[in-house]
């Protein structure tokens, strides 16, 4: 029998230590069974030894030995075996024993993270699944974030010249605002298509990101907001993940076919059929909303407080939230300056919950969550509640009624102290016209800390947690 | 060379350790003496961030630490070890008493000197170099031995 040849890649978070164990690791086996072997890692300094197309087409099978993204797609086709870099480090023998042995399973473009921990001694099910859940949603708010600091801050600079500025019917219309604003807003419409694009990206790999994109594009033009965006983020990734599978008996030679045409084509279909319908009812529960606060219109400051804060720190842009919003400028038509205080406070508190949880907790967030938290002060300041999203869209269950608790203690203190804000946005930089502008800025301060509070101690603990038990939520960003 | 990666005076042989914290203090506190990092508690943070996505423990009583924070001024390796065996979650289950770090500054540019440490992590596959490395009596058998990996 000719020489058994193995293309191996290994890589870890840091990029220091294992990655490299594992490539020695597995040379030292190699070398033991007698096979030829050439391993990539993908350190701190990047890739090296990389791995080339003939290599990877001569060679008889593949070691994935990594806990990072490697590009396993690469190996489409080859008889893969895929584990972490722990088990690389520790188990090379065997890997290579798979390879020499024939039963190593045909690799498919898929997510790969569930399955190849399934033989893993300590971990079990559940925690795989909902591991593999977060990693695709920080893949989609670690891409998104950007969009949101840069957007965000070029619109509350087209603020400065004026609240209404950017609008050319009005006296204070500046061309340079208008402008900045548009940008920003540019920035903030692509947000809900590239966190979903990110998230299929995350499970399905490119054709995923396609039709995650399509799919988050019809989440905001629909009005369905991040949530939906998150929806469609999902959908769009296991869609491809289906279809990879449905196409899986297709012949070989038609691969190119099927990533360049079949993938992106029926993906789009259907993503949108689905999406569509989804966002459907949007219009419905946003205007559900609208008839169910006007009940409330005249209801006790604590009560209204309540619903109003809840409602504006639910979906921060999606039907609930614009439901809070849309209600308060309607009154602001009426003369009624009174209930848009209430909205107003409840949206600029959920970022300042995240800004100041970052400095106060500093310790528990990451240097990019830290960052993003710094520029939400300027973006709470100014009443740009999207500020907050993606540190919501990362753990969504736990984060959004934490900003929803603070909102309303924002919104029931200013209320109760009846505060009067004639401006339907702007946040701090309208307080000049605000009737009682320092009680406002005291209630969302009070608001804010008070989120701040539970959402640094959630953070807290759950960092404690993750320190007793081992793995835990590995943060790419934070040292890839 | 004034930026060397190990010197005699960040090698600790049989401490008294019996947490991964005080393992992690230690490891600062030689780091800020030898003038490797500014700030202990960031070094602290920052190796157990590392070791809250996964062990670092490897096997036979060995861990391989490591950070990468902005309160490290130079690239260095240091050696802790501890006389009691500390729990850290390694595969083969077995506690740690072998501690080698590897601090990196945040921008570390070079690549030869991550390489070094690369080279650090490769020694310990083979176990005759994890042996003499347990049954080092002194620093200069440990620093001897770690050179050679450079080599």
């Amino acid at each position: 029998m000719a020489n058994v040849k193995i293309v191996a890649t290994t890589g870890c978070p840091t990029g220091i230590a294992h990655t490299f164990m594992a490539e020695e690791s597995l040379k030292k086996a190699a070398k033991k069974l007698g096979v030829e072997i050439k391993v990539e890692t993908h350190g701190q300094v990047g890739v090296e030894n990389e791995l080339t197309k003939q290599d990877i087409a001569q060679a008889d099978g593949v070691i994935v030995a990594a806990d990072k993204d490697v590009y396993a797609y690469r190996f489409h086709g080859k008889p893969t075996v895929e584990v972490s870099v722990a088990k690389g480090i520790h188990e090379a023998e065997q890997l290579i024993q798979t390879i020499i042995d024939g039963k190593a399973i045909v690799y498919k473009t898929k997510e790969s993270d569930a399955e190849n921990e399934d033989e893993s001694v300590s971990s079990n099910n559940k925690n795989n699944v909902v591991h593999s859940i977060y990693k695709h949603l920080m893949n989609g708010v670690s891409h998104m974030l950007p969009f949101v600091v840069g957007g965000g801050v070029l619109i509350a600079l087209s603020f400065l010249f004026g609240i209404h500025s950017a609008d050319p019917d009005h006296e204070s219309y500046n061309p340079i605002a208008a402008m900045l604003n548009d940008i920003g807003s540019l920035g903030f419409q692509m947000m809900v298509p590239i966190l979903a694009a990110f998230i299929a990206e995350s499970i399905a790999k490119r054709p995923g990101m396609v039709v995650g994109f399509i799919g988050g594009l019809i989440a905001s033009n629909g009005g369905a907001g991040f949530l939906g965006g998150i929806v469609a983020g999902f959908i769009g990734g296991f869609i491809i993940v289906l279809l990879g599978k449905l196409l899986e008996k297709m012949p070989k030679s038609l691969n190119g076919l099927k990533s360049i045409f079949l993938y992106p084509l029926i993906g789009i279909l259907l993503v949108g059929v689905i999406m569509t319908l989804l966002v459907e009812p949007m219009t419905t529960i946003n205007e559900g909303m609208i008839n169910f606060l006007s009940n409330f219109q005249n209801a006790n400051p604590v009560l209204l407080g309540l619903i109003v804060g809840a409602m504006s720190a639910f979906d921060m842009g999606g039907p609930v939230n614009k439901a809070a919003y849309v209600t308060g400028t309607a009154l602001l038509g009426e003369g009624n300056f009174y209930f848009m205080a209430g909205v107003s406070a409840a949206c600029i508190t959920p970022p300042l919950i995240t800004a100041f949880a970052t400095v106060l907790f500093k310790k528990y967030f990451n240097q990019a969550e830290r960052n993003a938290g710094g520029v939400n002060f300027i973006l709470g300041s100014t009443h740009i509640t999207e500020g907050a999203i993606p540190f919501a869209a990362k753990n969504p269950i736990i984060v959004i009624p934490i900003l929803m608790v603070g909102s309303s203690v924002s919104a029931i203190l200013t209320y109760m102290m009846n505060i009067e804000v004639p401006a339907p946005h702007g946040g701090f930089l309208v307080l000049p016209v605000v009737t009682g502008a320092i009680q406002w800025v005291i209630a969302i301060l009070i608001g804010s800390l008070v989120g701040a509070f539970i959402y640094g101690f959630h953070k807290k603990r759950a960092y404690l947690k993750d320190q007793q038990s081992k793995g835990g939520g590995n943060d790419g960003q934070q040292i890839a | 060379m004034d930026n060397k990666l190990l010197d005699i005076n960040q090698i600790k042989l049989k401490q008294q350790l019996t947490t991964q914290e005080e393992v992690f203090e230690q490891i600062a506190a030689i780091a800020v003496t030898q003038g490797i990092a500014s700030d202990p508690e960031e070094v602290v943070v920052g190796l157990q961030k590392r070791e809250q996505e996964s062990t670092t423990g490897f096997q036979d009583g060995f861990a391989i630490p490591h950070a990468q924070v902005d309160a490290i001024k130079r690239p260095a390796i240091v050696v802790v070890s501890s006389k009691e065996g500390i729990e850290w979650n390694a595969l083969d289950r077995k506690p740690a008493t072998f501690f080698i770090a590897l601090l990196v500054p945040k921008r570390e540019a070079g690549t030869t000197h991550i390489q070094s440490l690369a080279s650090i992590s490769r020694m310990l596959i083979y176990e005759e170099k994890r042996e003499v490395l347990a049954h080092a009596e002194d620093a200069n058998t440990v620093m001897e031995e770690l050179a050679g990996a450079f080599a």
